[in-house]
């Protein structure tokens, strides 16, 4: 495999599933800091 | 009017908003559009406009929803003003035009599933002659009918007992099946070469301005920002929910998505393929990017055919066909409720009780798309018209937030309460400049280059060019322009109490 095939491999899974996974962390966390407030 | 029902819960209204945002554009628009535009040079660009059109616009369409509590119309002409209601009735109209079409597209998939499934698909030697003896028949009138009347039966139930309770059952199901079909797909021989193709950057490619172009054209078509849905799900968010996060996770989880479904296709095409210079063999990438009517080609037609070489094993081979199918019928379904969901909510803030309009808005989605059923060149114009329409959507609604002030919509409505995380000024400016930017270069691209593929660019009755784009929107905005004092009275005098 090229390595620039391998760049942007990385590249494009890096943001876009990376992007998701961090936003998803994010998420989680703040619902679980909600639901321990029991903000309304 | 009162809201009075809601999505219970974060991960619901995500789940549901998910169902809005992957549908058949993922699977099959996706995969054709990266092969006819070099593969991996279309995917920067591609993730580059996911952060400058379709996460900002999403953004923009959860804070519009969830502040006003309204459709389009009455929305639109809260937050820019009552002179522009009739952009709300436009954002409408195109997504109402297009799902008398898109029933017809699910009812496609899921009389494949059923032929999938029954093992007719594969007792077929001819894919094409199949194909067409389907559509020259009766059977995508029935199956558009079973389709727009599921749907219906789904909406009429409402938000918390119908919409929550079918994309709870439905989006997981299809993301499960997504990912069986990855995983068979990445461990054939062979499928390798396929994913170096589809992750492949040429330099030359990338300097491409129309690679660029279709890039864009991809993130405003498979996102569903700019639609009008999750402005209409938005309206069902709870207070305390939050918009930044949820609209990332929305834009994000649907690329990420369409990634596993492009690796699909490219693996199982160049796996299965007979390699060049071997008799009956045929180009891998003339295959996946060949569109076929209605850009249908390689989805009913070649794929059906790579299936039933994928193992000895009959039985095996049905199971994959049949749960790509209903993997497809799952993802159009899904987009339709919303769809459905649109129009019935704007004539609910026009004064109509739930289960009237539903009837409304389904006999005349049914009658509506019977000439798309019927005839494959109705339904290609449909979609070239309302589809290059969705980009004047998207721009409506940067529209009516720049009406709003743009720095006052993002600290008090995207910043305002339950927010998790704040935006910052950036935003100000992707609203601003971007986004227009991105609607004048695209809407003149797309139509001027209409003009190079027809040389009576101007007759509105052809099926692809300017002419009958200008035709067509022109008829519905002098008619809303016309009508807008009486619509947007009307839908705002109706939701006072």
């Amino acid at each position: 495999m090229e390595i620039s095939t391998i760049i942007t491999m990385v590249l494009v899974l890096g943001i876009v599933w990376g992007g998701l996974a961090f936003f998803l962390m994010r998420a989680i966390k703040y619902e679980k800091i909600k639901s321990k407030n029991g903000k309304k | 009017m009162k809201q009075q029902e809601f999505f219970s819960s974060r991960w619901m209204l995500i789940i549901a908003t998910i169902g809005i945002a992957v549908g058949t554009g993922n699977i099959w628009r996706f995969s054709r559009v990266v092969a006819q535009n070099g593969g991996g040079s279309f995917l920067i660009p591609w993730v580059i406009f996911l952060l400058i059109w379709s996460v900002p616009l999403i953004i923009a369409e959860f804070a519009i929803g969830k502040s006003t509590r309204m459709g389009p119309v009455g929305a639109i002409a809260k937050i820019a003003g009552r002179k522009f209601g009739w952009m709300g009735a436009f954002i409408v109209f195109v997504s109402t035009a297009i799902m008398f079409y898109y029933s017809v597209v699910t009812g496609w998939c899921l009389r494949y599933f059923i032929s999938a499934l029954s093992g007719d698909l594969f007792r077929v030697d001819d894919h094409l002659a199949y194909w067409n003896d389907f559509t020259s028949s009766y059977e995508p009138l029935l199956f558009h009918f079973i389709a727009i009347s599921l749907v219906a039966f789904v909406v009429l139930k409402g938000v918390t007992k119908g919409i929550e309770t079918a994309t709870k059952f439905l989006v997981p199901s299809l993301l499960i099946i997504i990912f069986i079909l990855f995983v068979r797909a990445i461990t054939l021989p062979n499928a390798i070469e396929g994913i170096k193709y589809f992750f492949t950057p040429d330099i030359n490619v990338i300097l491409d301005h129309k690679v660029w172009l279709n890039a864009l054209t991809q993130n405003a078509w498979d996102t569903g920002a700019g639609w009008g849905l999750i402005l209409v799900y938005a309206v069902y968010m709870r207070k305390k929910e939050d918009i930044p996060l949820n609209a990332a996770l929305i834009g994000f989880g649907n690329n990420a998505i369409s990634i596993i479904a492009g690796i699909t296709i490219f693996s199982t095409v160049f796996a299965l393929s007979l390699p060049a210079g071997q008799a009956g063999s045929v180009d891998a990438m003339t295959q996946v990017s060949q569109s076929g009517p209605a850009n249908t080609g390689l989805t009913f037609i070649y794929l059906p055919l790579l299936f039933s070489k994928m193992t000895g094993s009959d039985t095996i081979n049905i199971f994959f066909a049949s749960i790509f199918f209903l993997a497809l019928f799952f993802a159009a379904f899904t987009s339709l409720i919303a769809m459905i969901e649109l129009s019935t909510r704007t004539m609910i803030d026009f004064g109509l009780h739930r289960k009237k309009a539903i009837k409304i808005v389904v006999v005349a989605g049914f009658f509506l798309g019977l000439p798309s059923a019927y005839n494959l060149n109705f339904l290609a114009n449909q979609d070239w018209v309302w589809g290059v329409g969705l980009i004047l959507s998207g721009a409506f609604i940067a529209f009516a937030v720049k009406q709003y002030g743009i720095d006052k919509f993002r600290t008090e409505l995207i910043n305002g309460y339950g927010s998790d995380i704040k935006i910052g000024k950036w935003y100000n400016y992707i609203i601003g400049i971007l986004i227009p930017i991105q609607v004048v270069v695209l809407i003149l691209w797309w139509l001027i280059s209409s003009v190079s593929w027809d040389p009576e660019w101007w007759n509105p009755f052809h099926v692809e060019n300017a002419g009958t784009a200008i035709f067509q929107w022109a008829i519905v905005l002098v008619f809303f322009i016309a009508f807008n004092k009486y619509i947007v009275a009307k839908t705002l005098n109706s939701n006072l109490d």
